[in-house]
């Protein structure tokens, strides 16, 4: 998809400059906090639905099943904020959960390290053909998204394998000082270190240029390609590691497992807040967003809506939280 | 090639235009390409070469160019459509339950198509107008839109699989005229009205040019927004069809009926030299994609390949495709998302 970038300001006069540190408008602060209240507003009313709903077991369960979302969107994240897009996070997931299932018997404990491992190669075969052969990257991903299916559909033969070691997996299923279940701690945990690991060093100015501006970054002597790179090798390793937790979860690895995350991970994404057009955004977000599409998946069948209506949700979710957060600046020509 | 020795030297010859030479292996690529691999399987295979066979392919072909059709005047505008799976399967759920069917007691016969179809563009509309009025990129309203179709078919679906008793819907995949299905010759009618579309309407001419350069079309006074809004409305009732026609091949409504059309019909397009950037590319084009991709599921089948790789093939296809395409610009597109 070409997305023209305004080289000249003048060409759009309504543009904003591109001075990021200026003060934020009052419908921008709004829209930066959306998430936080879309996530307070969305308990509350539940809440309110149905007073059980607050209550540590409940809320225990819906964290525990948001925790492979977190991690996919946390992962997904990082390319989105590169300007990209990663629409093969699901069928990755899916086809790590085979390899899971698949390696157990064979590498024991070592089984989680080669799947996240394995992930993050093949995502970084992506992001490695997305910058050498100069294709979009939802090009990239949507074909990635067709290869992985297939080759989960080959090498599982179409079924599910069942996980029968499963002292592998066991701690994932502990609680974290009898409250926190282990994976959505894990899940907390990688978005910190990610988080904390892009703060600290300079990749936060090198991925944000690169979202914000890909030329002006290449210009100023910025690793763009690696960067980018870097990005799917990070999102691809958090697809293995969702697998991992949805293994472990139902004790079994299928191809087609994680195939209906894509969606919910898209919404996560741009629920939080983090522009699809590159530069704006955070790890956190996607964590916000992701809990909120979570509450959602659970809270719709509480307030007695039929589960159809999720899928409809979801799509208006996604494109209305697109159509506020997108930076109209930048574009010039909306394919 | 002129010799220039024999050139008069006062008249300076122009320079052959290059893009033209790269134009034309664009356009004689892919048949070309249809034919080597036809032979190659042909060779490999005594069962491909079959009179059967062949009937097969072109049956096998029909859903999948319907979609091309539509598909195709999304990618002339440089834009990309990822709602088939949703607008069919809303689409082959509304017609299953509008025809005769053991749901309920509807029996609109060929109005009940037609709704369908009006549904599919009815979703076609929502994209495009969410595209130009919410001005959100169009893979991110589509893969929303898809969401929407699939919401909306799940709801019709209600659990219970209509499943239809319509003579004549159910005929269109049975009959045959001369050794083709009728679904087949309804295919072959789409392709037929899309390259007329494309090439004698306003709509189609106006596609090509908002995919070749949209500032310049919208700078010279066209109102572009509408345009865009009616090109996917018009891919939305193809896919209309096309669930119509896998609910007559089925004889059943499925929610999953568009379940991967969506990224063999961007393969068959992108293969048929119908650029993802816009601006290139045609009906005709597609409709060749079409038979290159069900010729190479077909034939893979017959010399022994997972059925399972399909995908797999069709998403290596696209990327070698792609990239072949954006190679002549490869130094000069520093900037790809």
């Amino acid at each position: 998809m070409s997305t023209p970038v305004i080289a000249d300001p003048v060409a759009n006069p309504a543009a904003e400059p591109a001075v990021v540190t200026g003060a934020p408008t009052a419908a921008q602060r709004v829209t930066s906090f959306m998430p936080v209240i879309a996530l307070v507003a969305l308990l509350a009313a539940l809440t309110i639905a149905d007073p059980d709903f607050l209550t540590q077991r409940s809320l225990t369960a819906a964290v525990r099943t948001s925790a492979p979302l977190v991690v996919l969107a946390a992962g997904a994240t990082l390319v989105v904020l590169c300007g990209g897009i990663d629409l093969s996070i699901a069928a990755l997931c899916s086809l790590s959960t085979v390899f899971f299932a698949m390696w157990l018997p064979d590498l024991g404990g070592l089984t989680i390290l080669a799947v996240v491992a394995a992930a993050g190669a093949i995502g970084a075969v992506q992001g490695i053909a997305h910058v050498v052969l100069r294709i979009p990257s939802f090009v990239v991903t949507l074909g990635g998204m067709s290869i992985f299916s297939a080759i989960a559909l080959v090498i599982s033969d179409a079924g599910p394998i069942r996980v029968i070691d499963r002292d592998a997996t066991a701690w994932l299923n502990l609680y974290v000082a009898g409250y926190v279940p282990m994976s959505f701690f894990v899940a907390v945990l990688v978005v910190a270190v990610v988080s904390l690991v892009i703060k600290l060093t300079p990749l936060e100015s090198f991925v944000r240029a690169t979202g914000y501006s890909e030329s002006a970054a290449r210009l100023a002597g910025t690793p763009v390609d690696a960067v980018k790179v870097a990005a799917f090798t990070v999102s691809g390793a958090c697809a293995g590691l969702a697998a991992v937790m949805l293994a472990s979860r139902n004790f079994s690895g299928s191809p087609t497992m994680a195939d209906n995350l894509l969606l919910p991970a898209v919404a996560a994404i741009v629920v939080g807040g983090t522009a699809i057009t590159g530069g704006h955004g955070s790890l956190w977000r996607s964590l916000t967003g992701a809990l909120v599409v979570t509450l959602l998946r659970v809270g719709l069948p509480i307030v007695g809506v039929p589960s159809a209506w999720e899928q409809i949700l979801y799509g208006a979710i996604i494109v209305a939280a697109v159509a506020l957060t997108l930076d109209r600046s930048k574009v010039l020509i909306i394919k | 090639m002129t010799s220039p020795a024999k050139a008069d030297p006062d008249v300076v010859v122009p320079p052959r235009p290059r893009p033209r030479r790269g134009v034309s292996l664009l356009d004689a690529g892919p048949p070309i390409a249809l034919v080597v691999i036809f032979a190659v399987f042909a060779a490999l295979s005594s069962d491909f070469r079959t009179v059967g066979n062949l009937q097969n392919i072109m049956d096998a072909a029909a859903v999948l160019a319907v979609v091309a059709c539509g598909i195709t005047f999304v990618l002339m505008m440089g834009s990309i459509d990822l709602s088939v799976p949703g607008v069919m399967g809303a689409s082959a759920i509304a017609v299953a339950l509008l025809v005769a069917n053991n749901r309920n007691g509807n029996d609109w016969g060929l109005l009940g198509i037609l709704v369908a179809i009006l549904l599919g563009a009815g979703l076609g509309l929502l994209s495009g107008m969410a595209l130009v009025s919410l001005r959100v990129p169009s893979f991110m309203t589509t893969l929303g839109v898809s969401a929407v179709g699939l919401g909306v078919a799940t709801l019709m679906f209600a659990g219970v699989q209509p499943n239809i008793d319509d003579e004549m819907l159910h005929g269109w995949a049975v009959h045959r005229f001369l050794g083709l299905a009728y679904l087949t010759w309804i295919a072959v009618g789409c392709v037929l009205v899309g390259w007329l579309i494309q090439r004698y309407s306003r709509l189609g001419r106006y596609a090509y040019a908002i995919g070749g350069a949209e500032e310049v079309l919208a700078l010279s006074g066209v109102k572009v927004a509408p345009y865009k809004v009616a090109v996917f409305t018009l891919a939305g009732a193809f896919y209309g069809l096309a669930g119509v026609m896998v609910t007559s091949q089925l004889s059943a409504g499925l929610v999953q009926a568009g379940k991967g059309y969506d990224f063999a019909a961007i393969t068959a397009a992108v293969v048929g030299g119908t650029l993802l950037t816009g601006g290139r590319g045609g009906v005709l084009h597609s409709a060749v994609g079409v038979l290159l991709v069900t010729v190479l599921t077909n034939g893979l089948v017959q010399v022994g390949v997972s059925p399972y790789w399909q995908g797999g093939v069709q998403g290596l296809i696209v990327v070698a495709a792609v990239s072949a395409a954006v190679l002549p610009q490869r130094r000069r597109n520093q900037v790809t998302k």
